[in-house]
């Protein structure tokens, strides 16, 4: 390869060569020592924030939904909102874990744990909007196929049932990744640990791994099936909270590019927030060689793509709405742009789409406080997208009598702030008591991890 | 309390956990340094025909199962399985619960149809296919979870979880012998041999997860939770505001007290001189001859009223006048007997005499204006004229 | 490492020996079917027409998806889907009948029609004749213009091996991405969903994309991989290579699935006449049965096929499958396209059955062409070796 040039080149996915002692150092790290200042600083915000959700929903629950904003027409709001919105944060975990892993984008390995730790975190977070927001949380169980006092089984046709199935099914399978790719960090803090209690622990956890390769092999196999089962269900989860809105007849809803650009949205939105934690978490925990500048380089060029994805379903809806000749349709469009709520729409594309063409520039890509910046606009944007669509689609429908603003209260934002709370408390635990980084896969693609000789196989087949 | 919790896991923390071994040998292990010596290493134990050994690695070493010669073709068959398992019994549940066990009109949509039941086909079959791959890859092929194996606590075990690769030969392999065996791992370049003891609890077969304390522990811990989670949710949790079913609300029942009118009365009189949607006052009240001239049966006898009819008479009328008017209803002792239904003198009224003792009521029977509206009394003149043909009916009238 | 590239052995004759007779006996049945009814033949003529379009913008949709992404496993393909990106040119050529035939094709031309609905109407100012023919002028000039520039780029690199020839490949591939979806969406709505005008779907640009990714992945794997098999690129890389080819046809046909599914069930869903017309016409008569064709040809009969890895990594079954995915994106666009025509029911005759054999004839003539003047092999690209040492995991 005498005439490998520089760019054509793969960057080395971890620069400065670490020996496999260093890797289990530096990621065992912030597993094995108390928490830092910093930390504890962080903890105590999110917390903060946490515990204002939780009264915002102590006032929920006990005087019911009516705390809220919502009215007629505007029925669905902040809490749908948030749901879509988190649920689209969690997409880039998977897609970073999975559809990266089968396209063996092997840089994905520095941050794909990190990654997949937010899917799960987000998920939760998500799961919580449509659940309080039936308004007797405590009934959820019947979200489930049971059937009821008088016999009646849940609404197969209703695409809220749907979301039922792809949510719990979506946390479900990502947690299986996420669980199965701790599985032999998990067996390595054992072997480092000289706690006892942390050691059994640690032992239960790893389910007593023991790195025979015979288990290695099954173990890449199957993880190969997961992210290959992962990467339509990461489409479908998405596809299916966009139906909730798609398959209703209200203008502005009813399009049918709704499942692929919800998709692209969710990815947009999912890989901005993983950037914007990722850039304070690297230089936190010391973690620049293993979470490298072209790792964020590489996601803000993924942020370019979707972002245009996304930009096109804009285009594309608004040309279509003019195109069918339906008065609702265009009208819905013209309302959004123009309407009350036009400041939602102009914060959202220039967000989501003006903003990110910046990162054409390379200087802009691997700059940290210009990607910083911007991936927090990334998620401003997507947060008003969901608003855009819900809101501005409702408030004014077919029938002018009934239209009505929608005004968010402060138990509203009192939700939204815990939301956030809620999920980076659990991520800041997250931090300090697992590895962030696989400890296994980061060791596979150091360089010199891998055998240069392919000695041919012998026997037929080992023991059984 | 808390000290003394402390003080256990203090305790619990400095105990000595290094199990002495027993002698009995359970496989001698080679340490290797670098992936090419271990691809080496297994593809020469694997060629000399060793069966139970196994390469360890810190992270999975490209095509070193080549190199000992390792298929696996089990994972995807598995996980095939679970998921056609799922996608069946998805349409299985959706097609029974929506279409056979109750079904609902909704939307004016089929009770089951293909397209709508796709997202959920498809969530049950990735579902199942997760659920299949992991238990299928740690359980059925991994034989995990092993906490207690020989090999954990080992030092080998320390370096090949962390930077070097292991071979391991069982000592009940069958060409096992523990000098050939060391020989050749020598031969190979291995950086440490060392020879590895089974423990103690390996031969009695005593995990400590899993001793029959542990597991009754774990069994009482979830009943007592499902027992507590059952009353806090069912009772305890039903007495209190916002969890009580709604059951108590700001609002006064009917027929209860209020304070904030003059009469103390919850519920408010009509204004004066309201009518009710649909009434007609009875214009012949006290006139019986007048209605029997001019009342007529405006309803057609059809087999709609007919049952109509039947369905009110045995409501109101039955029970003085018995199911088929013979006069012997199930209130026989408690009020005075009414006459049959089928004497001559009913039998020669005219449908406008009977409609006028049902509204305006006779002897000992009160009005039924009240309870019955115009159209069913109607409906009851003609069941009460079916009743009437069927006692005493004629040759012609029996089917031919 | 490097591997030896020897001189590639040339095409056999039989290939431009069939194209030519497979172009001659489409010439003269498609001659045949505009003479016997022009208004059908139109509709068929449209078909190929699509048909090319998909596999040739298709391919120099996959040649800058290479560059894009950074794949090095198709480099040492990469001149397949280059070649067969030559049909751009011809499509220049070959629109020209088509605009004499839009008073057949599509019903806005008929000014009588627009005066009296007030719909068709509304949209004059997108769908007219003028706008209509200037907006496909400018959409295939963009096409040549980033056909010419890649091509360019890669023939010079065979002399030069400069490497920069490769960075600036990518950035037109960067730009020529967003500029594909938007030519090809805007393809399908004036060719194909202007058909039925009063019909709308926002989906239908991505639903013509996705297909005509299938399209041209499944063709390049079925070139690359009979090349080499009978070794005419001057290296033989081992069946492993193909487990790409298999994944990516498998992917883009399961997203196609995807996107018409999503399409079919929100219309069906919201059950708003005007929009599930379009679905109507293709459920009466005997279009229903080839509607649910449709499902098996152009997904279940695919994906089980390639679902097992070991089917990914066997030249065979590419071979049999990539054939199959070609014959079912020809299926899907006669769905697409024909219904219009066809009102009773399915017809599939010589008049069509012609336009299909051009369409093979015109690719192989093209293929042949290209493949006698250029090098087979990007043998000056910086990622040739790599491809060829590529390996799984």
């Amino acid at each position: 390869m005498s005439y490998d040039a520089t760019y054509t080149r793969e960057l080395p996915l971890v620069t400065s060569r670490a020996d496999f002692k260093e890797i289990d150092q530096v990621l065992a790290h912030p597993t094995e020592t108390k928490p830092t200042k910093g930390w504890w600083i962080a903890f105590g915000i999110s917390f903060t924030a946490l515990m204002i959700g939780a009264l915002a929903l102590t006032n929920t629950l006990y005087f019911g939904i009516g705390e809220w904003g919502n009215n007629q027409p505007v029925g669905w709001a902040f809490d749908i909102v948030n749901f879509v919105f988190w649920i689209g944060i969690g997409h880039a975990g998977t897609l970073i874990s999975a559809i990266l892993f089968l396209f063996r984008q092997r840089w994905r390995t520095g941050i794909a744990r990190f990654a997949e730790a937010m899917t799960i975190f987000a998920v939760m977070t998500a799961g919580i909007f449509p659940i309080i927001h039936t308004g007797r949380p405590w009934l959820a169980g019947y979200l489930l196929p049971l059937p009821n006092q008088n016999g009646v089984w849940v609404n197969f046709l209703s695409p809220l049932l749907w979301d039922v199935f792809a949510v719990s099914t979506y946390f479900t399978v990502s947690l299986l990744f996420w669980g199965i790719g701790l599985v032999p960090d998990f067996a390595v803090l054992r072997n480092r640990t000289t706690n006892k209690i942390k050691k059994t622990i640690y032992s239960v956890a790893s389910l007593g791994w023991t790195f025979s390769n015979r288990n290695w092999s099954n173990y890449e196999r199957a993880y190969l099936i997961l992210a290959g089962i992962s990467t339509p269900l990461v489409l479908s989860v998405h596809s299916i909270v966009s139906f909730d809105f798609a398959v209703s007849i209200i203008p502005g809803w009813h399009t049918t590019i709704f499942p692929p650009y919800f998709v692209a949205g969710a990815i947009f939105s999912g890989f901005g927030m993983v950037s914007t934690v990722l850039i304070i978490v690297r230089k936190v925990f010391d973690l620049e060689h293993i979470i490298t500048i072209n790792h964020l380089e590489k996601m803000n060029k993924i942020l370019l793509a979707t972002g245009m994805m996304v930009g096109y379903a804009y285009g594309m809806e608004f040309f279509i709405a003019w195109y069918s000749g339906n008065t609702f349709e265009q009208f819905a469009f013209i309302n959004r742009v123009f309407g009350p709520y036009a400041w939602a729409y102009w914060t959202m594309v220039s967000c989501n789409v003006f903003f990110p063409q910046l990162f054409w520039f390379k200087k802009v890509r691997t700059s940290i406080p210009i990607t910083m910046v911007l991936v927090i606009l990334v998620n401003v944007g997507m947060w008003f997208e969901r608003f855009v669509i819900v809101v501005t689609s409702l408030h004014r429908d077919f029938l002018p009598s009934s239209w009505a603003m929608y005004i968010p209260t402060i138990t509203d934002f009192g939700l939204l702030l815990g939301s956030f709370g809620f999920f980076f408390t659990f991520l800041l635990l997250f931090i300090k008591t697992m590895p962030l980084v696989s400890i296994a896969e980061i060791k596979a693609v150091v360089e010199g991890a891998q055998p240069s000789i392919h000695p041919e196989p012998h026997g037929e087949g080992g023991h059984k | 309390m808390i000290k003394k919790i402390v003080n256990f896991f203090r305790e619990y923390n400095s105990r000595n956990d290094e199990e002495r071994r027993t002698d009995r040998l359970y496989a001698v292990s080679a340490i290797f340094d670098t992936p090419n010596e271990i691809m080496a290493a297994a593809s020469e134990v694997s060629g000399r025909g060793y069966k139970k050994f196994d390469a360890y690695t810190p992270y999975p070493v490209h095509r070193l199962d080549q190199a000992m010669g390792i298929k696996y073709p089990l994972v995807g068959p598995i996980a095939f399985t679970g998921g056609i398992t799922g996608l069946f019994l998805a349409l299985l549940m959706m097609w029974w619960m929506g279409s056979k066990d109750y079904p609902n009109i909704i939307g004016g949509k089929p009770f089951f149809s293909l397209p709508p039941s796709i997202p959920i086909t498809f969530e049950g079959t990735i579902l199942l296919t997760g659920f299949a791959t992991v238990v299928g890859m740690l359980i059925l092929l991994n034989k995990l979870p092993k906490i207690n194996s020989p090999i954990s606590d080992t030092e080998f075990m320390k370096r090949v979880s962390s930077d070097k690769f292991g071979i391991v030969i069982a000592a009940d392999d069958r060409m096992f012998s523990e000098t050939q065996v060391t020989e050749l791992f020598r031969s190979l370049g291995a950086s440490r041999i060392e020879n590895i003891y089974y423990k103690p609890s390996n031969l009695t077969d005593k995990t400590p997860i899993f001793n029959r304390k542990f597991i009754m522990t774990l069994i009482g811990v979830a009943a007592i939770a499902a027992i507590v989670t059952y009353f806090t949710l069912n009772i305890v949790l039903y007495q209190v505001v916002p969890f009580d079913w709604m059951w108590k609300q700001a609002r006064i029942n009917a027929q209860s007290e209020s304070l904030f009118f003059a009469n103390k009365s919850g519920m408010r009189e009509p204004v004066a001189g309201t009518v009710a949607r649909g009434f007609m006052p009875y214009e012949y009240k006290g006139l019986p001859d007048s209605a029997v001239r001019l009342l007529a049966n405006p309803l057609p006898v059809s087999k709609n009223v007919i049952e109509k009819g039947q369905e009110k008479y045995n409501i109101y009328c039955s029970p003085c006048h018995g199911y088929f008017g013979d006069g012997d209803g199930r209130l026989n002792d408690q009020f005075p007997k009414p006459p049959s239904l089928h004497n001559s003198k009913v039998l020669n009224w005219k449908d406008g005499n009977i409609y006028h003792v049902i509204t305006n009521g006779q002897n000992v029977m009160p009005s039924y204006e009240g309870q019955i509206s115009r159209d069913d009394r109607w409906a009851i003149v003609h069941y009460v004229r079916v009743l009437q043909r069927a006692k005493n009916a004629k040759d012609q009238d029996l089917p031919k | 490492m490097m591997m030896e590239l020897t001189t590639p052995k040339k095409l056999p004759a039989s290939v431009g020996k069939w194209g030519m007779i497979l172009t001659a006996v489409g010439v003269i049945m498609g001659g045949a079917a505009f003479a016997v009814d022009p208004h059908r033949a139109f509709f068929g003529y449209l078909w190929m027409y699509m048909f090319l379009v998909s596999i040739g913008v298709g391919s120099l949709a996959l040649v800058a998806l290479e560059y894009l992404v950074g794949a090095n496993w198709s480099t040492p393909f990469r001149r397949v889907p280059e070649f067969l990106a030559g049909i751009i040119l011809l499509l220049v050529i070959l629109v020209i009948p088509l605009l004499f035939g839009m008073h057949d094709l599509f019903h806005w031309t008929h000014a009588e029609a627009v005066a009296e609905d007030p719909i068709l109407k509304s949209k004059e100012p997108y769908l007219n004749t003028t706008f209509f023919i200037a907006r496909t002028g400018v959409i295939l000039l963009i096409w040549l213009i980033f056909y010419y520039l890649f091509t360019r780029n890669s023939r010079k690199q065979d002399i030069s091996k400069d490497p920069a020839l490769t960075a600036s490949s990518i950035k037109y591939s960067a730009i020529f991405a967003i500029l594909f979806i938007l030519t090809i969406s805007f393809t399908a709505i004036d060719w194909m969903m202007s058909l039925e005008p009063h019909w709308f779907s926002t989906m239908f640009g991505v639903y013509y994309f996705a297909g005509t990714l299938v399209a041209a992945i499944s063709i390049s794997a079925f070139i690359s991989v009979s090349l080499n098999e009978g070794g005419f690129f001057g290296f033989k890389v081992d069946d492993e290579k193909y487990y790409s080819f298999g994944t990516l046809m498998f992917a883009f046909n399961v997203f196609w699935t995807y996107i018409g599914f999503s399409q079919y069930m929100l219309i069906w869903y919201a059950d708003i006449p005007e929009e599930t017309f379009w679905f109507m016409n293709r459920m009466e008569g005997s279009w229903v049965y080839f509607s649910i064709g449709l499902l098996f040809v152009h997904f279940i009969i695919p994906f089980l096929m390639l679902l097992p890895r070991s089917s990914k990594v066997n030249p065979n079954l590419i071979l049999y499958m990539s054939a199959w995915l070609i014959y079912a994106h020809a299926y899907d666009l006669y769905w697409i396209i024909m219904p219009t025509y066809f009102k009773d029911g399915f017809v599939f005759s010589w008049n069509e059955l012609g336009f299909l054999v051009l369409a093979f004839g015109i690719i192989a003539l093209v293929f042949n062409y290209m493949a006698s003047r250029f090098n087979i092999v990007p043998v000056g690209d910086p990622k040739l070796q790599r491809g060829l040492y590529f390996h799984l995991n």
